[in-house]
């Protein structure tokens, strides 16, 4: 079987998703059953392992940072054994992008809401497999033909004569059974669809769950970093010791300090960031968020701005777009991720030379890790076996834990202490060197009637990751959710013209798409305001042949009637992406220092193929809460390369008081035709323009620029 | 370097640290192996440290260990040992609460402190100030309300 997307159209492509930090080349997997693969012990191929105790267990190399992925890819696992729920156990994956990465993109990381879209068929056929060969075995073990053997649920085969059997009792002749191209699904939907309890929340209740940062190994020593206030300095000169610290490491972007423990590191790395001789960066109007705004409108206001790429023109939107001429601005933003960065690192050397590195990562892009390893100076040669990484539980990682900066500190420091390493962030490093959210300027140009737009002309300027990255100078990420539309719209022109910048950029949660639908629905709305027309209607009467899209929309319209949101203080936005529908209809209320409180939330997601409805539902529930706080509160500035950004207390989140009930219906496409799509990020970008949109109609102030209460802290009602 | 004597989770314990200064999650984490009580923010904003001395929640990355030299400390490791605590972490499981489930320790200890504490549902429900990045906030809501038995 080779490898291909499992779904008609990608809307986020490997490229664009990953821009130049891709270097592996697609490539077929294997599924299952490599290839001269010896099956070994009780390993069923490469994905699935049974037990003496008949537990099974699905080695994935999809990350499980609070999505859900683990129990929900071990679902699709466990229906095709025809397993027992309590039987069944996931486990992240060695790094093998060939065996383990993304059927679609080859590539072993988590990221752009595509697991479960790329795994279903894949894993679903592998697990078929597994099970015939399971029944082979039995009958190479105890007699009878393989078609006489059945799968008789709870990891067990049945014989009419041989009886009832475990699938550990047949393990030891796995290894003699062929392996078919292909075998039949059980398909009886006993736990695919299900609302299985999560198998990793035991753990996380009673504290013994391992994240990235709990790792603790024998001898280890604890270490923290300052990098330069000024992003992208360097390190000129250190001092070579400081007092209380084991070790003090000229990491080249950052002075790292080891230390008896964490807080001594941190404290001790805070106390040298003003004795480290930095290097700056000459340009730091690239690192201003004030000058990089004015760039943008600069940009905005050119008719040929430099590296400008039309994505999409369709007939003669110029002179069709009269109503509305509006620039809508998103924030650079931070991830946040509640387990800062971390990583620990363990050096073994045999005659003086290093043989072995271990590492022990919160990462969600395991791909790239031994390139990160082989960066190091004397570990070029490191082979893949002498490069040895465990993926532990992410808290969180929303794209951020992708990236290798800390990996690469941490191997740095193992390597000059000669010890196992912890290193951990403090958390206003953390918030002081992240991989921003880029900035977005977008100017909707739009005209039409109560029948829909007669013509759009989009222009988005933005920091482009890709483009930072020197490499697909197309970027078609900075215009996701503003192409690809679902609303047919005769005159368009969809352009993207990119904001140079040396801020750090990154990929955050939902991505192209959680600054471009704020702009697009924002419009669309603003548009329907002034056309006097209901924004579901409107919406709906644009769509065209999209069916699927419409019956979102439909079944939002209908939930109005039992969610009792008032019509004065509503907004809705809706957005076709990740291979999903999603659409939001939220009601506001101002509380007493007039500011926005959500008082109700309503999301209708057709997300194609459910595996575990709860699961949807707790992933649209975080995207309320990742999205509420981001447009209401937060922006990340620049003045002259340094971040204003310290810690919570200027980066306003969430808590308990201002949750709002969301309510969830969900939308299943035909289980015999339907594959998956995405949900992980498909709750985040609907909600800035939903905000803005229910505001508009509550005060007749339409907010065009993110976040709503800049400079709000975490301690002000 | 100094000697501090304390309860730890029912068990008397001595610790030697370098410094009285250094915080009690440090302690617990790197010196006690108990990793359960998390590092978020290390300013009493985020919760995710939360444990309970003398029965009182508290943010442990600003109480020194010398503060809690003769207290008695509860970490998330012993939650399951008192009822009330076994009770609150079945209910986690029941509503499916967590979801990278990092703050879910400080969460729990905190609405365990408050709801051993006395107070009712209904405020410890709404007035938990622990952070959720994943935004868990509902079904945090939903597991507390729930809980039978108690006001």
């Amino acid at each position: 079987m080779s490898a291909k997307p499992t779904t008609d159209t990608m809307i986020l492509d490997r490229r664009s998703f990953l821009g130049g930090a891709a270097a592996a080349v697609l490539m077929p997997v294997t599924l299952g059953f490599a290839a001269g693969q010896a099956d070994a012990g009780a390993t069923v191929g490469a994905y699935i392992r049974i037990d003496a105790s008949n537990t099974v267990t699905l080695i994935t190399g999809q990350t499980e940072m609070g999505q859900g992925i683990g129990s929900g890819l071990a679902q699709i696992m466990a229906e095709e054994l025809m397993l027992d729920w309590a039987q069944v156990r996931f486990e992240h994956a060695p790094v093998n992008p060939a065996l383990y990465g993304l059927p679609g993109w080859g590539l072993q990381l988590t990221g752009g809401s595509t697991s479960t879209m790329m795994w279903y068929a894949p894993l679903r056929s592998a697990s078929a497999i597994a099970a015939w060969r399971l029944r082979a075995a039995a009958a190479l073990t105890f007699g009878g033909a393989v078609e006489q053997w059945t799968l008789a649920g709870g990891g067990k085969v049945n014989h009419a004569i041989y009886g009832v059997k475990t699938f550990a009792s047949v393990l030891g002749k796995v290894a003699s059974t062929p392996v078919p191209a292909s075998a039949p699904f059980a398909g009886t939907k006993r736990i695919v669809g299900q609302r299985v309890r999560r198998i990793d929340l035991a753990a996380k209740v009673d504290g013994s769950a391992k994240f990235g940062m709990d790792v603790m190994l024998p001898g280890m020593v604890f270490a923290s970093v300052a990098h330069s206030p000024t992003l992208t300095g360097t390190v000129k000169s250190c001092p070579a010791k400081a007092s209380g610290a084991l070790a003090v490491v000229n990491l080249g972007n950052a002075v790292g300090v080891v230390a008896s423990n964490t807080w001594n590191a941190m404290r001790i790395a805070s106390s040298l960031q003003s004795k480290v001789t930095w290097a700056l960066p000459a340009n730091r109007a690239l690192l201003d968020s004030g000058s990089l705004a004015s760039a943008a409108q600069a940009l905005q206001a050119a008719a040929a701005p430099a590296n400008l790429k039309v994505f999409e023109t369709v007939g003669s939107p110029d002179g069709k777009t009269g109503a509305i001429d509006a620039t809508y601005v998103a924030p650079f933003l931070a991830h946040a991720c509640m387990e800062v960065m971390n990583a620990t690192v363990s050096v073994t050397k045999t005659n003086g030379l290093v043989t072995l590195v271990e590492l022990w990562l919160p990462t969600q892009g395991q791909s790239f890790v031994p390139g990160t390893v082989r960066s190091v100076p004397g570990l070029a040669n490191l082979t893949d076996a002498q490069i040895k990484v465990n993926s532990m539980l992410c808290g969180g990682g929303f794209g951020r834990k992708i990236e290798q900066d800390y990996v690469l500190q941490a191997v740095k420091l193992a390597i000059a202490v000669g010890k196992p390493v912890k290193l951990t962030w403090s958390r206003p490093q953390d918030f002081k060197n992240d991989k921003y959210r880029p900035y977005a300027s977008m100017r909707v140009r739009l005209g039409g009637d109560a029948n829909g737009i007669g013509g759009l002309v989009y222009r988005n300027v933005s920091a482009s990751i890709s483009f930072q990255q020197g490499a697909n100078p197309e970027d078609t990420g900075a215009v996701a959710g503003a192409v690809k539309l679902p609303y047919g719209i005769a005159n368009r022109r969809i352009e993207f013209a990119p904001l140079p910048t040396a801020i750090p950029l990154g990929y955050w949660r939902s991505v192209g798409e959680s600054y471009n639908t704020f702009a697009i629905e924002s419009a669309i709305d603003e548009l329907a305001l002034a056309l006097n027309q209901d924004p579901i209607d409107y919406r709906l009467r644009m769509l065209g042949a999209d069916q699927r899209a419409a019956r979102v929309l439909q079944t939002l319209k209908a939930s109005l009637r039992y969610t009792g949101m008032a019509a004065a203080r509503r907004g809705v936005a809706f957005l076709k992406g990740f291979n999903s529908y999603v659409a939001l209809a939220l009601e506001i209320a101002l509380d007493n220092v007039s500011r926005i409180r959500v008082t109700k939330a309503h999301y209708v997601i057709d997300c194609g193929l459910v595996i575990n409805p709860d699961a949807v539902e707790a992933q649209m529930q975080g995207g309320l809460v990742h999205g509420l706080y981001s447009a209401l509160y937060n922006r990340v500035t620049f003045a002259n390369g340094v971040p204003q950004v310290q810690n919570f207390s200027n980066y306003r989140v969430l808590t308990a008081r201002d949750m709002p009930q969301v309510t969830v219906d969900i939308l299943e496409g035909d289980p015999a035709t339907t594959m998956p799509g995405g949900v992980g990020e498909t709750g985040v970008p609907c909600v800035a323009p939903a905000l803005a949109n229910a505001y508009h109609r509550l005060s007749g102030t339409r907010v065009r620029e993110l976040p709503f209460y800049p400079g709000a802290t975490m301690s002000e009602d | 370097m100094a000697q501090i004597s304390f309860k730890l989770n029912g068990v008397a314990k001595t610790v030697t640290v370098d410094s009285s200064e250094t915080p009690l999650l440090w302690v617990l984490r790197d010196q006690l192996g108990l990793t359960g009580t998390k590092y978020g923010c290390g300013i009493e904003i985020c919760g995710a440290c939360t444990v309970l001395i003398n029965g009182e929640p508290e943010k442990s990355c600003d109480v020194s260990i010398g503060e809690v030299a003769g207290k008695s400390v509860m970490t998330i490791e012993a939650l399951k040992t008192d009822p009330l605590g076994a009770r609150l972490q079945a209910a986690w499981l029941e509503h499916q609460v967590p979801q990278c489930g990092f703050c879910q320790s400080g969460m729990l200890m905190a609405a365990f402190g408050r709801l051993k504490a006395g107070e009712s549902r209904a405020s410890t429900a709404s007035s938990l100030s622990n952070i959720c990045q994943c935004g868990t906030f509902q079904r945090v809501k939903e597991a507390i309300l729930g809980l039978p038995g108690i006001a």
